[in-house]
């Protein structure tokens, strides 16, 4: 049907944004393909290196899933950041990748975490990586013509600490600034394996490559903290809207940084 | 008619209690019928198009294609209506010799704020009818905007009105005393500048109707999200120039008013127009996105204001000005709001001196209209606020300083000095109430443990004052309202000695049926169950002024109620002595039954009273009595009955992130009598909550330009129960002296304490920071840049 009406259609997964845009008439399909009743999509499935979640798999049930909880511990946590609990009864993993909405959690997290997005179309199924899925806001790369079917999330290597920060306006609200931070220790105490991402801060989830590089290797000390995150401003472009202006999300970037690194750190403490 | 005040003598068996909504069984059932939910034979439905410009002239408006799509009856432009129509009526000129700016409801020529409607279309349907909005062209040429109060006053600012010299409506002065001489000898002046955003009501339901212009009767029939039927019957009747006993105006449930289904809108007109030339009931509903624009704007003000004191804290003068920032047109309650701001900016204070100036802009944007609070949230900044600043001047405690200037409870009738007479109140004991339960409930344990840890955490207080049940007929026409404050209640019992209240008051969510049930049943001796209340139609309920605002319905509505009651009651023990061979002096009603005093003789139940007044006359009704048994009460109050309170807050402020948690909130109140403690409370909790997302979440922000960035819910923060704190309330009871029941209002009360609230716990959180807010709302990036300009100005010193 995507092949057969190409722009002209749709797909509904959990509608906790399609339903809206459409009452606003911000979305205007003449073609709706509910895929909500395709139950090969719903899964969570411990692949051993990493996590498959099936496109319409709900976003509720990957937060109370306990296989999804120990492959990637911080699932649960950072999903209940996503709306209310109503909101991820309904709205679905691949809903929200598929909407790419810059400031979402899902989006940030395949992005910190190397994830993998799978998407079928006429041409066969393909792999995309998470940095190359999300163009702009509201835009990837897939086709008009393809659907998401699956997102892969691997693993994060064991003893690593991951932890999310993030400023809404409201419990439930769509981040103002987000951070996720994912951080092992060596054997000689430095930072041996860092992984951050940003939501809110630019058209698309932001992965700090610059800041990850800065603090591999390094003695996790505060001060050593702040020097690194004090670059997290150079490697975001926020926008301006009526919540924050940029100035704000990117001084909140710098600091939900130094403050994801070192609740990690904590946990990776408490871990040992 | 002259008003009696004698008391009401003590019968109260559910006056006092907690009793639940009678309503809430069936609205919680999903059963209730809100106007969406109405349906009439033969209805079209209705869709507006608006102006997306804040400031242009309409060269054209082409709906040739719109009335060529399958399903359109009629496509009208404002030329059309205003064959029709008179301007848009205003019922507050509180200001002598005010600039009335009066539109057509639809646009005529020019469009002076984006979402001003400027075409409509009546369809089969909305789907129709929205299609066809799109194909309607209006041909814009923009003008210059004036989109803020700077720009408006600014010298040689575009103006919106070609014949105004400047963009003022009006302007006034209230003084008292002495004002000048108060500040040149004053010990300490504290002044500041006070920014309120816009905000509105936002009822969850937006607000819709259904008009049915019958051309061959030459009647209006009404269906309308309304608090106030009877003043839409009115100004139906004024804009239309229909007689008022041809407009029928009747309102199902209300999925919440909160003043701003006081106002009489451009949609009511439009869709009377629409059903006029398509000879069919159209129904007009506001669409969640529209109502951002097109319900009343409220709380926009800016408010320029110093105190005076003496070093020992005695406030000796206060003077300043309130800018009310209008809209493109004046709204049905014109700058009464502002005004009404200047008249609350004293408070609960003694202030001999006042010099209060009020002035009325006009901008291009959504016009003003009515908020729960009324200009009383920003009366309530200007003397918390100022109050609070001098404290921290003068290193007092701020309890005390509220205290010493205060009004002893033997001063009252105490006059403020402009306008309003508080007519009771024991503001010292109310503090102190509220107070103690700070110290019950361990919250300075609270805050010091958390600043021990380095958490900016403080208590905030506001004590306000409300006045209520708006209001004296003859003092509010001299005030510049060209409408009445009195209300009328029947109260009828039947064949079956089951009664049943008509009022024009109007249940929106506050439990007036419910108040209204207890009153009757415990003034007349009954079940309340056998007590029904009828409302929300001017065929059937009585005329009310006003409508259900100003927190009225209790105080007047229910002092009508117990007037009404008292005389039937008095009836009904006459019949009864007649039918047990007793004086009705020696007789009591209980639960239904009327026995003789202290005796265990034959009984007689309100049943055999309405039958002898209704159908077996005969030897049992006396003979000079007429039959039925009804009463009707009209009761206009000689004052104001303003109620008070002091709210008291524990938030935390991150200072990294400037973003504010808000831990806990308490509230000692008193509005007199509390006729059901649960509905009290619930009006506290919910008054409080929307003055939260005032102060902290909720705007309607516009650019430069007069567009409108608010459009969504994703755009306009409601608060949620996830973001306002616990709360615990305590009341006090010091009766209204002129309110049979002594009944005060108590709608609005968390609205006018709650914005200055969280601005003080804001600024206790900050203590070591150095800052104090002031404009509203305190959004995390605006508190962020004033605490590091605080941090600034510091190290700078």
């Amino acid at each position: 049907m995507l092949v057969e009406h190409g722009a002209d259609a749709t797909v509904l997964a959990g509608g906790q944004s399609l339903m809206p845009m459409l009452s606003f008439r911000q979305a205007r399909p003449s073609f709706l393909i509910d895929i909500n009743r395709v139950e090969a999509l719903d899964f969570v499935r411990d692949e051993g290196e990493s996590l498959l979640l099936g496109a319409t798999t709900r976003q509720r049930d990957v937060e109370t899933n306990p296989v999804a909880a120990a492959a990637i511990p911080l699932l649960p946590e950072l999903l209940g950041h996503v709306g209310h609990v109503t909101n991820r009864n309904r709205g679905t993993v691949g809903g929200s990748l598929a909407h790419a909405d810059p400031a979402a959690e899902l989006p940030t997290l395949v992005t910190a975490l190397d994830g993998e997005l799978m998407v079928e179309g006429p041409r066969g199924p393909r792999t995309i990586a998470a940095e190359d899925f999300f163009l702009a806001p509201h835009r990837t790369s897939m086709g008009f013509d393809e659907v998401l079917t699956a997102v892969r999330l691997p693993r994060l290597p064991a003893g690593t600490a991951v932890a999310v920060e993030q400023i809404a306006r409201r419990h439930g609200d769509l981040a103002v600034v987000g951070v996720i931070a994912a951080i092992r220790l060596g054997p000689d105490g430095a930072i041996d394996l860092v992984r951050l991402a940003a939501s809110g801060v630019g058209p698309v989830p932001v992965r700090l490559h610059a800041v990850e590089t800065a603090l591999t290797g390094v003695a996790p000390t505060t001060e050593a903290i702040d020097a690194v995150a004090e670059a997290v401003s150079a490697a975001v472009q926020p926008p301006d809207d009526i919540h924050a202006p940029a100035s704000y999300r990117r001084d909140m970037a710098c600091l939900l940084v130094k403050r994801a690194v070192g609740e990690a750190l904590r946990r990776s403490e408490v871990s040992e | 008619m002259t008003t009696t005040t004698e008391p009401v003598e003590s019968r109260t068996k559910y006056t006092g209690a907690r009793i639940r909504r009678t309503e809430d069984p069936r609205l919680l059932a999903g059963r209730g019928q809100y106007i969406d939910d109405v349906t009439v034979p033969k209805m079209l439905e209705a869709a507006v198009l608006r102006s997306t410009h804040a400031h242009a002239r309409i060269r054209n408006i082409d709906v040739t294609r719109a009335r060529a799509l399958p399903g359109v009856f009629d496509v009208i432009v404002g030329t059309d209506l205003a064959e029709l129509a008179e301007p848009q009526p205003v019922i507050w000129f509180p200001i002598p010799e005010q600039r009335i700016a009066r539109v057509h409801a639809l646009a005529v020529e020019r469009v002076r704020w984006v979402g001003q409607a400027v075409a409509a279309v009546v369809a089969t349907d909305r789907y129709v009818a929205e299609d066809a909005l799109e194909l309607i062209e209006v041909d814009y040429e923009p003008l210059p905007v004036v989109a803020d109060l700077d720009a408006a006053l600014a010298p040689g600012a575009p103006r919106l009105f070609a014949d105004w010299p400047d963009n003022v409506s009006g302007a006034l002065t209230y003084r008292n005393g002495d004002a000048d001489k108060a500040f040149a000898t004053a010990d300490l002046v504290v002044s500041g500048t006070f920014d309120h955003g816009r905000t509105f009501g936002c009822p969850l339901e937006p607000r819709g109707c259904i008009v049915n212009w019958d051309s061959f009767e030459g009647t209006l029939d009404v269906w309308l999200g309304t608090q106030s039927p009877n003043l839409a019957r009115d100004l139906f009747g004024e804009v239309f120039g229909i007689p008022v006993h041809k407009i029928r105006v009747r309102t199902p449930n209300l999925g919440g008013g909160f003043g701003n289904k006081f106002d009489f809108y451009p949609e009511e007109v439009i869709a009377a127009v629409l059903s006029r030339r398509t000879g069919r009931p159209v129904k007009l509903l506001e669409s969640r996105a529209e109502s951002f624009a097109a319900t009343g704007h409220s709380r926009d003000q800016r408010m320029d204001f110093e105190m005076a004191l003496r070093s020992d804290g005695t406030i000796v003068g206060l003077r300043g000005t309130a800018y009310g920032v209008l809209g493109g047109a004046l709204g049905t309650v014109g700058s009464g709001p502002p005004w009404a701001s200047v008249l609350t900016c004293m408070g609960p204070y003694k202030i001999p001196n006042l010099e209060l100036n009020l002035k009325a802009v006009v901008t291009n944007r959504s016009p003003y209209g009515s908020y729960r609070g009324w200009g009383a949230p920003k009366g309530n900044l200007v003397h918390e606020r100022l109050i609070e600043m001098a404290a921290r001047e003068l290193r007092m405690d701020r309890a005390t300083i509220r205290r010493k200037n205060f009004p002893a409870p033997d001063e009252f009738p105490y006059f403020t000095g402009a306008i309003f007479t508080f007519d009771s109140g024991r503001y010292a004991d109310c503090l102190d109430l509220a107070m103690s339960k700070v110290e019950e409930l361990g919250w300075r344990d609270r805050q010091a443990q958390a600043r021990a840890e380095g958490r900016c955490v403080g208590i905030g207080y506001s004590f306000h004052i409300e006045p209520s049940g708006y209001g004296p007929s003859r003092i509010l026409n001299l005030a510049g309202l060209t409408h009445s404050g009195f209300d009328e209640a029947t109260v009828r019992m039947d064949s079956t000695g089951r009664v049943t209240i008509y009022t024009g008051q109007i249940n929106m969510g506050q439990g007036t049926h419910t108040v209204y049930s207890q009153l009757a049943a415990d003034t007349l001796g009954i079940p309340m169950e056998d007590v029904l209340v009828v409302t929300g139609d001017t065929d059937s309920c009585p005329y009310t002024g006003y409508g259900t605002g100003g927190s009225r319905a209790t105080a007047l509505g229910g002092a009508a109620v117990l007037r009404a009651g008292e005389r039937l009651r008095a009836k009904i023990l006459r019949v009864a002595g007649q039918l047990l061979e007793a004086s009705p002096d020696d007789l009591d009603i209980d639960d239904g039954t009327i026995s003789v005093r202290g005796t265990t003789g034959p009984t007689v139940t309100t049943r055999d009273v309405g039958d002898a007044a209704y159908r077996r006359l005969r030897d049992r009704l006396p003979e000079e009595e007429m039959p039925t048994l009804e009463e009707v009460d009209v009761f206009d109050p000689v004052n104001m009955a303003t109620s008070f309170g002091c709210a008291v807050l524990l938030a935390e402020v991150d200072p990294e992130t400037g973003t504010v948690t808000l831990l806990d909130c308490l509230q000692a109140h008193d509005c007199g009598t509390v006729v059901n403690p649960m509905l009290v409370d619930g009006q506290l909790a919910g008054g409080l909550a929307q003055a939260m997302g005032g102060a902290l979440l909720e705007e309607l922000v516009y650019d430069g330009d007069g567009r409108l960035h608010t459009g969504s819910f994703r755009d306009y923060l409601l608060p949620t129960a996830s973001d306002i704190p616990p709360f615990s309330f305590f009341h006090q009871e010091t009766p209204a002296p002129d309110i049979p029941g002594g009944m005060k209002g108590v709608g609005e009360a968390g609205t006018i304490a709650g914005v200055s609230l969280v601005a003080s716990a804001i600024d206790d959180a900050l203590r070591d920071h150095g800052v104090t807010v002031t404009r509203f709302p305190v959004t995390p990036h605006r508190l962020l840049a004033q605490i590091r300009e605080a941090a600034e100005n510091g190290a700078a010193r």
